[in-house]
Order: structure tokens, then C-alpha cells, then sequence
């Protein structure tokens, strides 16, 4: 039995969620080998034969993997595929894409976001905004799965992978790239910060968000979050938004500002660590999830943390 | 915060169970109201009162319409939230097809302006007075002011007002003493003063239609001498765009105790040479016109009554759950609990829900009895019909209304301290509630009406007929071994046989001592109300207990049981008292002398 | 140019499920039932589509148990113009409902099929991608803006680091996100009109699908719930909790 697992990369790095997806690998068991398509990417793939766990890395590069459309890279792992057991993939946007396209292709069903493993072919997901956890078995030949990286740890390194070649497959041609926008930003991701402070449609405007929470965050090394609520109001771009849509996130201290807690942000953070709400409602939903709330006018209290935090 | 969740649930339950929506839509004129289309209308209006109407209920209440220099700003959100309503098609719900209606039956209109109402009663009052004034002109308006005037009120571009109060004319019309003088043109000057005009300005819309109640200059004095004008903001162009500005101003608007969203205007006509009016139907006969229209209005007033019980209900569930407060009675050192764990808390709860819900049925149930009235092709049908729904429709605004302010009122104690905040939305509705047993005439008036013109007048048949109704449960009833509905059988034939008693009594006494009568109209409407309530309820219960019986799962049913079991044991049972008041209450009332007050 | 858009009947929104005692599934007798949100956000750009002039014809599919069809009214009451339920009471994963959507777009010849990028019960994220596999079409999963013109969509995208636009051939599949745009409410002469519009049953027998279900649910449960904290009175006391108690910072 061995485990394909599809690297995350921008053909130069690897990314950290491909990391917690080959502990899920490593929890089910069997000989793990990582996938790292793309274009110009031979660094990425030499990195990778570091990473704990992983014994094969197999590099596919070619000019049409460069923007990784799921057309062309579900073409490639359908070739391999039916020699695993499994296909893993991150449950990202990236790995979320990519994952059904592979499934439908091989005939099998997707398990969707594990958050365990209880044996070969059960494992455990969060449904309904993950107000329920379903245990599902899969009878498939080839288990393809994504991988809710908050709920593995991330593989080590000292590993001492073999490197090898695979044959690039035939360019779909069905999809281009046109451009992207990519927030920059010097604090950490959010999927992957220790500590993250997220504000909601209490913040007011765009403007209070960035002017209140930005020096906080700075002084906490944290990333910035936001809710469904203040990313519609435009407070923020949309990659900002924690949620049952959004991202989900699990870091060591949550700190909500003016969110009220609805249950679709809750399922985007509630297996934080610690959790702090801040909020003028007493009544909020958010009270019933946080380890210490604060009641009372943000406006005050936010720049109060901040100044307190020297 | 307690967000408004449309019950459709229980809607659904009493148009298809007790109101007899599948009879309704086999009406000639209502068959566009399949079962489907019920469940679609509910679901849609559901949403537009829960995302649109609800969330500006508060903002409303705080920021308020505003008036300045003869013009009124609506509170942030209304413009938008009318705009869209308006091309929803709501507005044009109930209203005839051959001026751009839906032509739904009333009985599906009733719990769509019941959701309106309950998301946001200042709100629901502008479309409430303009399907007043569309009915008024549909019933008796000349073609030519059809034409010009209901396509556009139905779409909703247009809105319109009723102008009945004046400073010194309010329960009593007969007092009217705005002018209204011929013109060569066939139009009228209108010269008066009129007070209390819901929406009698507002930015929501293009022109406002105003209903004015008038005197011509040969009228006879007394209520026979008062007719009916359509009084626009703006006069109308031939291709039917507003045009000049006609001579009808609001000079200012009042501070009220609650619905701070609905404009009250104090409007003054033909300050400036008169303002241009076109007589409706016939002169004298507005009040005439006035009374048929005055059902529907009444009505949806009653209906209000209904909302504010159900909104307030939600709310105070919600706080109930979640606030900690004490541990179990009885329990030493327990775990703290949600005060909802408290019997009292639930008593309340409980007593909220039962009346929200016997409030409903029995509204529905008049609506759909309207609707046959109005459709049925038995002629005798159709006057029974009438009849009972004119009858009971002084119970609904009357007894649905008072019940309201009480059920608000309630909703705050649940809340405790915080219920007296603001901030919880707990007083707006207690506020926004005390209004609906005033406007739309007094519960005094409703009871007059209710006991005169209802009760005596035709020696007190229609209300046997309807006791008579009352007891045909018995024999469902008394098959029941349950022991929910044994108890309530006991309570409610008790019940019943008050409600004989004290209204054999009315109407015995109502020509010999009017006033010894006049003085338990109120006391006997209410009973009226919780035996008719209770009927609702029983009724209910049958139909819950059947379902269950055949093995339908459903939790709705059970807890209709349980309700009904609650009403009967805390509402039913005061019937008793209320009797003995309507008759031997007089005495109290009528003798001390006026200068002893 | 036709749209075919998947429309889901769900628990919804607001209802908090809860697990049947026994573990075997989840409650959903008697619960408030409603379109999948995300659906309503495609059959919204479908229509607009259709209002701006690029789409001739949208119709909605729903596969599931009659009552879908309360589903697809509402889809036709918001603006689709005809639709088709596929009836069956057997189980139906993400596989299944792709292929059944295949053997409705060999069938209608869309040139665009708009889904929902998820449905919020089994939040599974796999349908739109499944059926783009089996029909070798490009797809545009978690669409914020979408653009139609000669035969090709540009579609930006919401992904994890932000933004990405991309240009695809038609036919097409497209997953919508949420701020794609937001739905309208229905209007109500829409609400009568739909009543009367066209809506086809089949079943997967007779598209020739085999629907069985490939993932075998063998226990329900509700995860572990967060205990409730404290209420700290100030920002000093906040930060000596999270010093003292919690040491994370
Ligand atoms: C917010 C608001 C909005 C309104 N909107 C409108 C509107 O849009 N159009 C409009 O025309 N009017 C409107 N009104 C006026 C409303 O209909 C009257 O206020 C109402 O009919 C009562 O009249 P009144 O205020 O003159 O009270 P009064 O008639 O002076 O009554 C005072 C008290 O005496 C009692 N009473 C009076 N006569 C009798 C009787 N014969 N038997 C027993 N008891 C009696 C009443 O029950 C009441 O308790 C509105 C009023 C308010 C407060």
C-alpha cells in the first residue's frame, strides 16, 4: 500500500499545508510519495525529499503545469493513481479544486477535509459547518482525499527521499491564467499563524479595521481574519475570511473583535487554542465560545490591548 | 439578539387544518392559490420580513421619521426597503388583477401582513393604509379615478392615507367638520384640519393619495352629512406622471410613545386657495363606504395584535435560553440554569405562545370566513358567512390588540431589568404595541360595536349560531379518552356556557339599560375573545391529537396539545369571572356621581 | 446560450441540526428545509446572465426526493425558466449527482452549468469538479465575477492568497462563491408565474445511472463542545490570563 500525496507550491517553495497533509498519510500508513508538479519547480521537489516520512518524491515539470490548473494536473495523477491505495491532497483552494476533478476521473468517491484517520479506509469529517462529525468508510479501490490541515500536525524534516522524473502528460489546453492578486503581506498566513486577530462588521469600516487591529496584530506577530460579515462589507479582501466558506483556522490564541459568532465563523475557528472575544453585545454568540471575553466598546478596548502590550 | 423566524410552521397549520385553505381555493376567483403556491408565497415573504423588513426595526425605532420644513425623512433603510417591497409585488398581494393584483385570498394575505407586521410594525402601516384606501376606490371609486389613481397605488409607486380624525372628531365621526365645496369642474375644494395621519407624508414614494372624509356645504349634520374624497399630493397629468402640487401639507408630525418609524402627520388642507378633491361614490354616504372598508382595516389592526404576541414570544424564548440565572427550584447548590429551567419563566413563555397562537387561528379563521363571504356562489353561504365574520371581527382588533400590549408586556418581565432597556428590543415592542388597541377606533369602540350593532341588532342570532359551533366540538370532544383533551373539554364547555350566559344577557338588557350594558362591553369582549381563542385552540388540539393518533412523528403536534391544554387551564378558566363582570358589573361602574371621580 | 443550473434542497441556514440519538445520521425530520445558499447565488448569475442578454434559456435540476420540487420553484420563481428534477429516494453522494448531471447535459447541451461551489449539509465541495472530469469540460470553481463573451468565460476566482482570474473555453462548468453577487428576493407575480412553468421528472433508472452510494457513513456525532470561559472585567485582567493561565503570549 502506498499514499500519493499532491504537493502544494509556487514552483519555488513548498507550501506549509502540504506538510500537515503527509502526517494525515503518515497516520494511515504505507510508503508515502509526493507529487510535485509544476513548471521550473526542480527546486521545490529537491526541498521536499527533506520532509519526514516521505521515501519518493516524483517531480513532473513541464511549461503547462506553471499555473497548476486542475484540467492538466488531474490528468497527470489519473495516470499514476491507480497504482495507490490513496491520493491525498490539502484541503486548500488549491487541493479543494483539484481533488473532485481526480475522483470523478478514477470513478471513486472524495472524502472531503478528514480531521482523522481512524483506519485505512475510515475516516472522520466535519458536516454541516462541522456541527456534526460523520466517521465514513470508503470501499473504493483508490481512496482520494483532502486533508483539513488544522488537524494535523506538520511533518518534520530529516527525511532522505529518492527524486524522480515523471513524464509530463498532454497539455489540456482548457484554461489560462490571467493574472492574479495576491495580498501581500509581511505577517503570517493565517492558515498557519499561531496567533490571529479577526475583527467583524463591529469594526465599522475598512478603515477602523485596519487603523485598530493592524498594530495590534503587529505586536502579536499575529496574521489578520476577518468574518464573512466584514469581508461582504468590504472591510477587507475575501482571503481574509474564517468561516465555513472561508478559511479554517486552529492557531494557539483566536482573538475576535466585533464579531458576533455565528455559527458558520465558528466553524472556521472554533478549535483554536484559547479564544478571546471583544464585543459590546454581552449576548453575542461568540461569549459562549471564549475562553476569557471582555465586554464593552472596542473602540477603547482594542487600543487599550494594544498599548498594554508593550 | 432574537432574530424574527417567521412561524410558518404554525401558519401552515392553521390555514390548511382550521381555516380551511382547501375549501378557499376552490373559491371562484381564488384558485390561483393552490396548496404550492401557499407554501411558496409564505416561504418568499418570510424571507423579505426576516432580511429586509426585521433588521431595520430597531434603527428604526431609534432614529425615527423626521420633519423638517414640510417634508419628512424616513429612518435610514426604509426608502430602499419600500422600494424593494413595493417591486416585489407585495403591495399587490390581495389587490384585484384588473388593476395589476394578485387577487389572493384573504386568508393568505393574512399571514403575510402578519409577518410584515411582526419584522416591523411601522413599516407594515404604510402598505396597511394604502390597501385601505385601494379597497375604498375599488368599491366605490368613479372609472375615471380608478384609472387615474389604483394602478399605481396597487404597484406600490403611490401610497395612500386614510384623513378621518380632526382635533375635535376622533371615536366619534359625526364630528367631522372639514369642508369640502363643489366646483363648475365637477372637482372639489377641501378646507380642514386633520390629525393623526399615518404616512400622511413620507420620501418612500412619487405621490400620495389621501382618503378625506368631508363635509359638502347642504350635508345634514350627523354622520349622514359626511362624504368621501381622493385628495393627491401632487395632481395627476394626463399620461399619468404627478404633476402640480396640490393644496395638502403636512405641518408637522408627532412624538409618540412607539412605531417611531411611521410618520404621523397633522395635515392641513386648502391653506392656499383649497386643496383639489374628487368626491368617491356618492356625497353623504363616506361613512357608508367608510364601514365596508373599516372591516378589512379593523382587521389588519387585529392582526398587529397578533404579530407583536408572536415577535414577542421569539424574543423572550431566546433570552430565556440563554440567560443563566438561580439553579433548579428545589435543587440545593445545583448548577445554574437558564431561567427558561424557572416554571414561572416558563408560565410566561407559555402563556405568550398559547395566546400568539390562538390569536392566529382565530384571525385566520375570520379571514378565510371572509373570503367565502366574499366568493362563496351560495348566496346563504355567503351571508352566513358575512355575518360571522362581521361579528367577529371587533374580536379580533379588539381582543387581539389587548392581548398584544399584555403578551409585550410579558415578553419584558421574561426579559427582567434588561427587558426595560432599550437595548434589548423587549419595550420597543411593548411601545409599538400600545397603539393598535387606539387607532382603527378604540377597544371601546369595538366593543360597542361588538355588543350594538354585532349582538343586538339581530337579537343575538349570529352569536348563538357561532356558540352553536362551539358546542358541535363537544361530541369529537367527549370521544377523546386522552387526558389533554379531557381537561380541556371540561374547561371549554365551562367556557362556552359562560360566554352564553353573560351574551343571553346583553342582549336582553342592551335595549332596557344600554348603559348598564355599555359598561361590560369591554369585560364581555374579552371574553369573547379567550372563549373564541380557546375554540381555535380546541379545535387545534383535535386535529393534533388526531395526527398523533395515526402515528405522525411530527413534534408540532404534541406541543399544539400541550398549548392548548395551557390555554384552556389559564385562559379558559377565567371566563367564569369576565361573565359575572359583564353582568353584574354595572352597578360599580355607573354610580358614583361624575364629580366623585 | 443555455444554463443549466444544479439547485440542492438542504437543511437551512439557521437550523441547528442535531444528531439522531442512535448516531446513525442526522435529525432532519421536520426541519425547516431551503435552497443551498450557493445555489441561489448561481441561479442569481444565471438569470442575470440571461437579463444582460448572453443567455437565452436557464434551467434548474434538483435530484432527490419529490419535494425538490418546492426547490426548483423557488429556482423558477427567481427567474430559471423551466426544470428538472431527477426523483429518487436513494441515498445520492457528490459522484452520483455528477453523473446524473452528465447524462442531463448530454441531454440539454448547456453551454454553461453554474453550481454552487458547496452544499452547506454535507459540505463536500466535489460536485461541480466531478461533473467538469466526466464531461472533459474546464472548469472555474469558487467564482467572485464572471464574465461571458466569444465562446469563453473569464472567471475570477477566490483563492487562498487572494484573487486569480482565469479564461476558459465553453462549454463550461462554473462553482460560485459567496460574494458572486446577492440574490434577489423573489417577486411575487415570479412566485404565481412559476407555478406554471415547465418541470420534467426523470429518474437515474432512466438516465442510466447507477446511484449507490460509494461512501458508507458508519457513525454520527457532535463534536466535543467548548466549555463557555470567564467574562474578564479589563484589558490588565485579560492580559494576565493570557500571561498566567492560557501563557500564550
Ligand atoms: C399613532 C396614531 C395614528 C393614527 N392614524 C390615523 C390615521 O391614519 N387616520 C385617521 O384618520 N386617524 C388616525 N388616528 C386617529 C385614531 O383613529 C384616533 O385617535 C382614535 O380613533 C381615537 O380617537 P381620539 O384620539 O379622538 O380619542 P377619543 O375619541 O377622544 O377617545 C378617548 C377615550 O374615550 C373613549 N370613547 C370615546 N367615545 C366613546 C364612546 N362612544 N363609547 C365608549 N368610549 C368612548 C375611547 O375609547 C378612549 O378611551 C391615529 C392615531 C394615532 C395615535
Amino acid at each position: 500500500m502506498s499514499i500519493l500525496v499532491i504537493a502544494e507550491h509556487n514552483n519555488s517553495s513548498i507550501k506549509a499545508a502540504t506538510l500537515n497533509t503527509v502526517t494525515a498519510a503518515a497516520k494511515i500508513g504505507g510508503e508515502i510519495h509526493l507529487l510535485v508538479a509544476g513548471s521550473g519547480c526542480a527546486v521545490v521537489a529537491d526541498s521536499a525529499t527533506k520532509i519526514a516520512g516521505v521515501s519518493r518524491v516524483l517531480l513532473a515539470d513541464a511549461a503547462h503545469y506553471a499555473d497548476q490548473s486542475p484540467e492538466n494536473i488531474a490528468a497527470l495523477v489519473v495516470a499514476h493513481a491507480p497504482a495507490y491505495s490513496h491520493v491525498l491532497a490539502a484541503a486548500t483552494t488549491i487541493g479543494k479544486n483539484l481533488m473532485p476533478r481526480i475522483a470523478a476521473l478514477l470513478d471513486v468517491a472524495q472524502i472531503s477535509e478528514i480531521v482523522a484517520v481512524e483506519s485505512p479506509d475510515t475516516f472522520v469529517r466535519p458536516i454541516y459547518a462541522g456541527n456534526v462529525l460523520a466517521t465514513v468508510q470508503s470501499s473504493d479501490p483508490v481512496k482520494a482525499i483532502t486533508v483539513r490541515t488544522t488537524a494535523f500536525e506538520a511533518a518534520g524534516d530529516g527525511g532522505s527521499a529518492t527524486l524522480e522524473t515523471l513524464a509530463a502528460s498532454a497539455d489540456q489546453g482548457q484554461s489560462k491564467l490571467i493574472s492574479s492578486e495576491l495580498t501581500q503581506s509581511a505577517r503570517p498566513e493565517l492558515s498557519a499563524a499561531k496567533t490571529i486577530v479577526s475583527g467583524g462588521r463591529g469594526m465599522g469600516s475598512g478603515e477602523n479595521y485596519h487603523k485598530l487591529l493592524e498594530p495590534l496584530a503587529d505586536k502579536l506577530g499575529a496574521a489578520l481574519g476577518a468574518s464573512r460579515a466584514a469581508v461582504d462589507a468590504g472591510f477587507v479582501p475575501n482571503d481574509f475570511q474564517v468561516g465555513q466558506t472561508g478559511k479554517i483556522v486552529a492557531p494557539q490564541l483566536y482573538i475576535a473583535i466585533g464579531i458576533s459568532g455565528a455559527i458558520q465563523h465558528l466553524a472556521g475557528m472554533k478549535d483554536s487554542r484559547y479564544i478571546v472575544a471583544i464585543n459590546k453585545d454581552a449576548e453575542s454568540p461568540i461569549f459562549q465560545v471564549a475562553d476569557y471575553g471582555l465586554v464593552g466598546d472596542l473602540f477603547e478596548l482594542v487600543p487599550a490591548l494594544t498599548a498594554a502590550l508593550d | 439578539m432574537s432574530e424574527y423566524r417567521a412561524p410558518i410552521r404554525d401558519m401552515q397549520f392553521v390555514l390548511k387544518e382550521l381555516a380551511g385553505l382547501d375549501e378557499v381555493v376552490q373559491l371562484p376567483g381564488c384558485e390561483e392559490a393552490s396548496a404550492d403556491v401557499v407554501d411558496a408565497v409564505l416561504e418568499e415573504a418570510a424571507k423579505f420580513a426576516e432580511g429586509v423588513l426585521s433588521p431595520l426595526n430597531m434603527g428604526g425605532d431609534q432614529e425615527g421619521a423626521l420633519f423638517k420644513d414640510g417634508q419628512v425623512t424616513m429612518p435610514r433603510g426604509f426608502k430602499e426597503a419600500y422600494r424593494q417591497f413595493a417591486e416585489s409585488g407585495w403591495t399587490a398581494l390581495g389587490c384585484e388583477p384588473e388593476w395589476g393584483g394578485q387577487g389572493l385570498p384573504k386568508l393568505l394575505a393574512a399571514p403575510v401582513s402578519e409577518m410584515w407586521k411582526s419584522a416591523n410594525h411601522a413599516f407594515s402601516l404604510c402598505p396597511l393604509l394604502t390597501s385601505g384606501a385601494i379597497e375604498a376606490l375599488v368599491l366605490s371609486g368613479t372609472d375615471t379615478l380608478k384609472q387615474t389613481f389604483l394602478e399605481k397605488m396597487v404597484s406600490g409607486e403611490w401610497t395612500g392615507t386614510m384623513n378621518i380624525t380632526e382635533p375635535g372628531a376622533g371615536s366619534d365621526l359625526a364630528a367631522i367638520r372639514t369642508r369640502a365645496e363643489p366646483q363648475a369642474d365637477n372637482t372639489y375644494k377641501v378646507f380642514g384640519q386633520k390629525i393623526f395621519i399615518t404616512y400622511g407624508e413620507h420620501d418612500l414614494a412619487e405621490n400620495i393619495i389621501h382618503l378625506v372624509l368631508a363635509r359638502t356645504p347642504t350635508a345634514p349634520e350627523g354622520i349622514k352629512g359626511i362624504s368621501l374624497f381622493i385628495v393627491p399630493k401632487f395632481m395627476v397629468n394626463d399620461d399619468g406622471s404627478p404633476g402640480a402640487r396640490n393644496d395638502a401639507w403636512c405641518v408637522s408630525i408627532e412624538h409618540k410613545l412607539g412605531i417611531h418609524a411611521s410618520p404621523t402627520a397633522v395635515m392641513a388642507f386648502g391653506d392656499k386657495g383649497g386643496a383639489t378633491g374628487y368626491l368617491v361614490g356618492e356625497e353623504n354616504r363616506g361613512i357608508e363606504y367608510m364601514f365596508i372598508m373599516m372591516n378589512a382595516a379593523r382587521f389588519g389592526v387585529g392582526m398587529e395584535g397578533v404579530a407583536v404576541c408572536e415577535r414577542a414570544y421569539q424574543r423572550a424564548r431566546d433570552y430565556a435560553r440563554d440567560r443563566v440565572q438561580g439553579t433548579d427550584i428545589g435543587v440545593r447548590g445545583g448548577a445554574k440554569v437558564p431561567i427558561i429551567a424557572h416554571p414561572d419563566v416558563r408560565r410566561m413563555l407559555m402563556s405568550m405562545r398559547a395566546q400568539a397562537e390562538a390569536s392566529r387561528a382565530l384571525a385566520y379563521v375570520v379571514a378565510g370566513a371572509h373570503d367565502k363571504a366574499l366568493h362563496h356562489p351560495d348566496t346563504e353561504l355567503r351571508k352566513q358567512n358575512q355575518a360571522f365574520a362581521d361579528l367577529m371581527i371587533p374580536v379580533v382588533k379588539g381582543w387581539s390588540t389587548e392581548i398584544g400590549i399584555k403578551v409585550a408586556s410579558t415578553g419584558i418581565q421574561v426579559h427582567g431589568g434588561m427587558g426595560y432597556m432599550e437595548e434589548t428590543g423587549a419595550s420597543q415592542h411593548l411601545r409599538d404595541a400600545r397603539i393598535s388597541t387606539i387607532y382603527e377606533g378604540t377597544t371601546g369602540i369595538q366593543a360597542n360595536d361588538l355588543i350594538g350593532r354585532k349582538m343586538a341588532r339581530d337579537g343575538g342570532a349570529t352569536l348563538r349560531s357561532v356558540i352553536g359551533m362551539m358546542r358541535a366540538l363537544d361530541a369529537d370532544l367527549a370521544r377523546q379518552g386522552n387526558e389533554h383533551l379531557s381537561a380541556i373539554r371540561t374547561r371549554f364547555q365551562a367556557a362556552v356556557d359562560e360566554l352564553a350566559r353573560a351574551g343571553e344577557w346583553l342582549v336582553a338588557n342592551y335595549a332596557k339599560d344600554v348603559r348598564a350594558a355599555s359598561a361590560g362591553a369591554v369585560p364581555f369582549l374579552t371574553l369573547f375573545g379567550i372563549v373564541a381563542g380557546g375554540w381555535q385552540m380546541t379545535r387545534a388540539a383535535l386535529v393534533a391529537q388526531a395526527k398523533i393518533d395515526g402515528g405522525d412523528s411530527d413534534p408540532f403536534y404534541p406541543a399544539k396539545v400541550i398549548t392548548a391544554r395551557f390555554f384552556a387551564d389559564h385562559l379558559l378558566s377565567q371566563a367564569e369571572g369576565l361573565a359575572s363582570t359583564v353582568i353584574e358589573g354595572a352597578t360599580g361602574v355607573m354610580v358614583l356621581a361624575e364629580e366623585q371621580f | 446560450m443555455k444554463i443549466l443550473v444544479p439547485v440542492k434542497r438542504v437543511v437551512d441556514y439557521n437550523v441547528k441540526v442535531r444528531v439522531k440519538a442512535d448516531g446513525t445520521g442526522v435529525d432532519i425530520a421536520n426541519v425547516k428545509m431551503s435552497m443551498n445558499p450557493f445555489d441561489e447565488i448561481a441561479i442569481e448569475e444565471a438569470v442575470r446572465l440571461k437579463e444582460a442578454g448572453i443567455a437565452t434559456e436557464v434551467v434548474a435540476v434538483s435530484a432527490g426526493l419529490a419535494n425538490c420540487q418546492e426547490t426548483l420553484r423557488t429556482a423558477m420563481a427567481l427567474g430559471a425558466d423551466r426544470s428538472i428534477l431527477i426523483e429518487t429516494d436513494a441515498e445520492l453522494q457528490p459522484l452520483a449527482v455528477a453523473k446524473l448531471l452528465k447524462a442531463v447535459c448530454v441531454k440539454e447541451q448547456p453551454q454553461v452549468v453554474l453550481c454552487g461551489k458547496q452544499a452547506i449539509d454535507d459540505d463536500a465541495n466535489q460536485t461541480g469538479q466531478m461533473l467538469a472530469a466526466l464531461m472533459n469540460w474546464p472548469q472555474a470553481t469558487f467564482a467572485s465575477k464572471v464574465m461571458v463573451a466569444g465562446g469563453k468565460a473569464t472567471v475570477t476566482r477566490e483563492i487562498d492568497g487572494g484573487l486569480e482570474t482565469i479564461e476558459i473555453g465553453l462549454p463550461a462548468v462554473v462553482t460560485t462563491d459567496l460574494r458572486l453577487n446577492e440574490p434577489r428576493y423573489a417577486t411575487l407575480p415570479n412566485i404565481m408565474k412559476a407555478k406554471k412553468k415547465p418541470l420534467e421528472t426523470l429518474t437515474p433508472a432512466a438516465l442510466g445511472v447507477d446511484v449507490a452510494p460509494r461512501l458508507k457513513a458508519l457513525k454520527m456525532a457532535e463534536p466535543p463542545k467548548r466549555a463557555g470561559g470567564v467574562l474578564v472585567k479589563d484589558v490588565a485582567e485579560l492580559i494576565a490570563k493570557l500571561k498566567n493561565e492560557a501563557k500564550v503570549i
